[in-house]
């Protein structure tokens, strides 16, 4: 991913990691507003991603030494913590999210966030995996995008394509193979 | 699951970053990707192939109290700022909602008897349980992971809690999915306590989602299943 700058941020990730409280507070400065508007694209709920986006920050502080940059671009490490901590708030057992869901109701949290069906808006920002992404076909593309903002499973996916559980699987099968050989530069054709 | 040959491992690495691995499949490997650093290798290639995706998203402005809180929760931490090796090695405490602290120093805590007797390797499971009013940690839970003929948790509750007068307080643990909590049995508001396990639960409370605590009626809910909402609740994590 790029901007705000990628040496900026992987240098206050290392200044972090020797306990700097301003380098932390500049990190959060620079970057929460993106982080948290993919909490709350993948939870859905302000509320939650307001959780999911403490924690991770909670994180990325105590976690901050073991960030490499040879592996990942700092807003790709963040982003992926962030996500993953979404998800696992999604995993809930859902007899706890049902008392949540009252708390909801009474926050009137309003959905601000478009939804992952929106591809349109997949638009030329993330560059090379949006090409990639535009070279699958539409039920791959869209099998793909909605398992990565909402943790879907297969069985979930299903449910919500109406296809049978051996189509999907196939699809996301092989929108992931094609994806990967487009990112690795491998030609299609 | 056969995760030597490269395009299999490859395949699940994907498909565990996407989010479609159903649940078991994905703790199974969980605990593979501990051991694996190939396995680990492939799951950060998929991460950086596939998080730009997010890159799409809407910015968005979180209100002032999250930085509020994140900075209340750090500054509560004792603990040196890095503990790097320990640290790596515990990555997978990464579910245990930050609350990294407290859980090293249950471990420690914990852990220190064990580590003297020369046993097999045995990992320990590990719950920091959160008050879901305060959002800060409110008990610790952990027992050996694996096939004892009776399991025992050890209890920690945090700080000095008070039970209301005719209420108990009742351990449930959490499958996950979709499935019902299912009773440990009442606790009480010591500091440190043992719990023994109901055998028929024993093995699945080490693949269980997580621990959460109700104040029921005294002598613990009449319905068999929670009467209130979780007050304190935390996810497993094993070690």
């Amino acid at each position: 991913m790029t901007s705000p700058g990628n040496e900026e941020l992987a240098a206050l990730l290392a200044r972090c990691a020797l306990s700097d409280q301003r380098a932390f507070e500049a990190l959060y400065q620079a970057t929460s507003a993106k982080l948290f508007g993919v909490a709350v694209r993948i939870t859905r709920r302000k509320d939650w991603a307001e959780e999911v986006l403490q924690e991770s920050f909670v994180k990325i502080w105590h976690n901050a030494g073991s960030y490499d940059r040879d592996k990942a671009a700092p807003m790709t490490w963040m982003t992926a913590i962030v996500r993953n901590r979404a998800l696992d708030w999604l995993r809930r057992p859902r007899e706890v999210q049902a008392s949540d869901e009252v708390e909801a109701l009474l926050a009137n949290v309003p959905d601000e966030a478009p939804g992952p069906e929106d591809l349109a808006e997949l638009s030329a920002r993330s560059g090379r995996l949006h090409e990639c992404l535009e070279q699958l076909g539409e039920d791959q593309k869209r099998s793909i995008t909605l398992a990565f903002f909402q943790g879907l499973s297969h069985g979930e996916l299903a449910v919500r394509t109406g296809k049978p559980l051996g189509t999907v699987k196939t699809w996301v099968r092989r929108g992931l193979d094609k994806l990967k050989q487009c990112l690795d530069g491998l030609d299609l054709k | 699951m056969n995760y030597t040959n490269p395009k299999i491992r490859d395949g699940l690495a994907a498909e565990y970053v996407l989010g479609t691995m159903p649940e078991r499949a994905r703790r199974r490997f969980e605990a593979q990707l501990k051991t694996s650093p190939r396995l680990r290798g492939a799951v950060s290639e998929w991460e950086r192939r596939l998080t730009p995706m997010a890159a799409e998203v809407p910015e968005l402005k979180p209100p002032r109290r999250v930085w509020q809180q994140i900075q209340r929760r750090i500054h509560g931490d004792r603990a040196p700022a890095r503990a790097v090796n320990w640290w790596d090695n515990l990555g997978f405490w990464r579910a245990a909602t930050g609350m990294m602290t407290v859980a090293l120093i249950t471990l420690g805590f914990f852990l220190t008897p064990a580590v003297t007797t020369p046993v097999a390797e045995t990992s320990m499971m590990v719950v920091v349980m959160d008050d879901m009013q305060t959002r800060s940690p409110a008990m610790t839970v952990s027992w050996e992971a694996g096939e004892a003929k009776q399991k025992l948790l050890r209890l920690r509750v945090i700080g000095h809690a008070e039970m209301a007068p005719d209420t108990a307080w009742e351990l449930w643990m959490l499958p996950g999915g979709d499935k019902p909590p299912v009773s440990l049995g009442l606790i009480t508001t010591h500091e440190l306590q043992t719990l023994p396990v109901p055998a028929q639960l024993g093995d699945s409370l080490d693949e269980a989602w997580g621990l959460g605590m109700t104040v029921e009626p005294a002598g613990g809910s009449p319905l068999g299943k929670p009467t209130n909402p979780m007050l304190y609740m935390g996810q497993c994590v094993k070690t």
